[in-house]
């Protein structure tokens, strides 16, 4: 007889999707606080003369 | 004679290294420049394909008569597992390699993400596994090789993005990673091995043998869906977390453009 053991599938399916999901958001979140940042100087930050 | 050999390989060598940096070149700036101009389709369709597999795994493939249905943790944690050791951190190893002898900025990027992304992949097999493991061994975890070398390969990992988050000097960051990135890649075929070298709870490979896979035809049908599901998904994610790399390291403070 098959035995029944749905609850630990669908337990791993949830963790699953949690994980990744909580990933691409984090990702995401990490991006947004990104764009919040000042923008970069045109010719980079290697190019900006520091005479201090 | 000896002069016109060691020349005639110098040059060889040479146009081997200046083809492949333009290959490595090309191949990143497609991953960047593009990544710019669209959204996330690719993210939006790994997303997608894995929602797909899901669905086919649940409702469209037979339940295994002696495990019931905790059989089918197996199209989420074997496919996670694959990519997980034999691309992602792969992808780590060579990207680590590349980045010690041509030392550009973006294999270290590259190297980075595959980690991070690689290092998410591990741990929903590390998660996965357990709760399969319960209802057919009769216990959560086991300190057996395949298990306890896959949690130190986690570990491994978590300290290689730990090591990226503790360096000031740029340079010095990637250098070191590089190092522990490609010696951390020296466990992966150790971690394949660990099931025919030692006594394990967890079974041998059904798929990955030199012998024909042993399961039926609908199986590794879902398997092989997913497989390639979960192969979009770490793409997307890659390149997702590659893209915020390069836009972390345009900022006043980063490494600056390549």
């Amino acid at each position: 007889m098959t035995p029944d053991t749905s609850g630990y599938a669908v337990a791993a399916y949830v963790a699953a999707v949690l994980i990744y999901g909580g990933y691409v958001v984090a990702l995401w979140r990490r991006r947004q606080a990104l764009a919040r940042r000042p923008a970069p100087h045109p010719a980079g930050p290697r190019a900006v003369r520091d005479d201090s | 004679m000896e002069w016109s050999v060691t020349r005639h390989s110098s040059i060889a060598f040479n146009y081997i290294k200046y083809r492949s940096v333009i290959a490595i070149h090309r191949s990143l700036d497609s991953g960047v420049t593009n990544a710019k101009r669209t959204p996330d389709f690719l993210l939006a369709a790994g997303a997608l394909a894995v929602l797909g597999a899901i669905v086919r795994a649940i409702w469209f493939t037979p339940i295994e008569a002696r495990q019931g249905a905790a059989q089918k943790i197996f199209y989420v944690h074997v496919p996670s597992a694959f990519i997980a050791l034999y691309v992602a951190f792969a992808l780590l190893a060579v990207s680590s390699a590349l980045y010690l002898w041509l030392r550009d900025v973006r294999l270290d990027r590259m190297a980075e993400s595959a980690a991070e992304v690689g290092l998410v992949f591990i741990s929903v097999t590390l998660v996965t596994g357990p709760l399969w493991g319960k209802p057919i061994w009769g216990t959560w975890w086991t300190w057996d090789a395949r298990l306890t070398s896959t949690l130190f390969l986690w570990f491994l990992v978590l300290g290689y993005l730990l090591l990226r988050a503790s360096h000031e000097d740029h340079a010095t960051r990637a250098r070191y990673s590089a190092v522990l990135g490609l010696l951390t890649a020296i466990l992966i075929p150790f971690i394949h091995l660990t099931v025919y070298l030692f006594r394990t709870l967890h079974p041998q490979p059904i798929v990955l043998k030199p012998s024909a896979p042993s399961l039926p035809p609908e199986m590794l049908t879902t398997l092989l869906v997913s497989l390639a599901a979960y192969l979009v998904l770490f793409v997307g994610l890659l390149r997702a977390r590659y893209r915020y790399a390069t836009e972390r390291d345009a900022l006043p403070g980063g490494t600056g453009p390549a």
